[in-house]
């Protein structure tokens, strides 16, 4: 009963989850569906996924969406993922669902707004807006703000002080590599003021490799694509 | 080593985590952060959760926010919660887990927006702003629908066609809730398309009474003095400071 995982490379959950599935050694088959193409507004695909969004899997019988939830499903039903990947410690776990939980509201929206309104919405067929941008940026600079100051407050590489990296650190560092999207002098302005974000963002690259930089290929390739 | 609940009880996810800490019989001690007041933006309260959000607890020395995070921890700490609010069982807890995730994009953005952009806009000291409400606006019935033909598919009582509620269902219902302080007539406009979703309300209500409506007492006031004070606006100029002060001291 292999695993079947819907996806598109170009969506950062979709990433953070095959990186998981990857690195923790986990049997999936990856089903593209093309965003680009609108493949996820099918019917076909609203049978899988009645929201019409990436990530999504289905196991045996088990249909199930949102990034967040899967991975949490993957670490507590395949044999063999460690255990700093969903802690079974009560205080740990609830801490990563905190920055998950926060995570929606905070961090994943600036570089979606960022990326969605400039770079990508040709592809997406809307138009330019920089007003949005401009709000995008203000949203990520607050939220990584937060991320320099309290989330990685101890010191230590990952999140929540932690030695080893967890579903959260996955997801939120996927989700601000999309910003590679828009060039590196914008990367470097972005997170330049951030020096613990940068070195948690290599520190996660660096915990999950080879598979990180395979997964983030795409990005190099479609910016290089839109530009000519 | 008693729970402490840092709270206002205006802020839905606060009245969730009540709500459930009383059904279940959690001991705790409910700590007033007044946001009219901007007690959350105070540098006491910001040692509590840097985030300066409502709701957070301490118990003990474990801090923590995030009203899902939250609602799990305490689910899964404290003895004597029923599995249904947040089952063992991992099929029905990712399912719980999805619609959690999905609430933060979706429905969560709907009520809080327009309240706050309208009838609440004079106690926080923010403007009217008719196009922010207006997207909320938006937010809430692309939401509602979904819950509609997705979330309350099937032939139970609650969400992901459970009979007994879960956290997902405090959660939810409770934003939903903060549509009373628009009035009847605008929450019935919003509501009256959707009738599994009322009655999905009601089953909720009904499964954490009297609690459900102890706790959502303060709505059910502040929603009164609001069109009282609406009222007298429209009979002569008034009101911002009025109503600014008679909530302060009537919630």
């Amino acid at each position: 009963m292999k695993l079947k995982v819907y996806a598109d490379r170009l969506s950062q959950p979709v990433r953070a989850v095959i990186i998981f599935c990857e690195v923790n050694g986990i049997d999936y088959e990856e089903i593209k569906v093309d965003l680009a193409n609108r493949e996820h507004l099918t019917p076909e695909f609203a049978e899988i996924n009645p929201m019409q969004q990436l990530p999504a899997i289905v196991h045996g019988s088990f249909k199930l969406f949102e990034s967040h939830a899967i991975l949490i499903y993957i670490a507590s039903s395949f044999p063999g993922v460690a255990d700093h990947w969903y802690p079974a410690d009560v205080y740990k776990r609830s801490k990563i669902h905190s920055v998950l939980d926060w995570h929606h509201s905070n961090l994943r929206r600036g570089p979606i707004t960022i990326v969605q309104n400039s770079i990508l919405a040709p592809v997406f067929r809307s138009p330019l807006n920089p007003e949005a941008v401009a709000e995008g940026e203000k949203i990520l600079s607050a939220a990584l703000s937060k991320t320099e100051s309290f989330w990685l407050d101890d010191n230590r590489p990952f999140l929540l002080g932690q030695n080893q990296p967890s579903i959260a650190d996955l997801i939120l560092v996927c989700d601000i590599m999309q910003i590679k999207l828009v060039g590196e002098t914008d990367w470097n302005r972005l997170l330049g003021p951030y020096k613990k974000v940068q070195q948690w963002i290599e520190n996660t690259r660096n915990a999950t490799n080879p598979h990180f930089d395979e997964l983030h290929k795409v990005l190099k390739e479609l910016k290089e694509k839109l530009q000519n | 080593m008693k729970l402490k609940l840092y709270a206002d009880r205006m802020s839905q996810p606060v009245r969730a985590v009540i709500i459930f800490c009383k059904k279940n019989g959690i001991d705790f001690e409910e700590i007033r952060v007044d946001i009219a007041k901007r007690q959350h933006l105070t540098p006491e309260y910001a040692e509590i959760n840097p985030m300066k959000q409502l709701p957070a607890i301490v118990d003990g020395r474990f801090k923590l926010f995030e009203s899902h995070a939250i609602l799990v921890y305490l689910a899964s700490s404290f003895p004597g919660v029923a599995d249904h609010w947040y089952p063992a069982d991992v099929f029905k807890r990712s399912k719980i887990h999805s619609v959690l995730d999905w609430h933060h994009s979706n429905l969560r953005r709907g009520p809080t927006t327009i309240v706050r952009n309208t009838v609440l806009a004079p106690v926080l000291g923010r403007p009217l702003n008719p196009e922010a409400a207006a997207e909320g606006e938006k937010f809430l019935s692309a939401s509602l629908s979904k819950i509609e033909s997705i979330w309350l598919k099937g032939n139970g009582r609650f969400l992901l066609g459970g009979n007994q509620p879960s956290i997902a269902d405090l959660s939810l219902v409770c934003d939903i809730m903060q549509l009373e302080l628009l009035g009847e007539t605008e929450r019935n406009r919003f509501l009256g398309p959707y009738k599994e979703v009322q009655q999905w309300i009601e089953n909720t209500r009904n499964a954490t009474n009297p609690h459900f409506d102890e706790v959502h007492k303060i709505l059910m006031k502040a929603r009164e003095k609001l069109q009282n004070l609406r009222l007298k606006g429209a009979n002569n100029e008034g009101g911002e400071s009025d109503m600014k002060r008679t909530l302060h001291s009537r919630i």
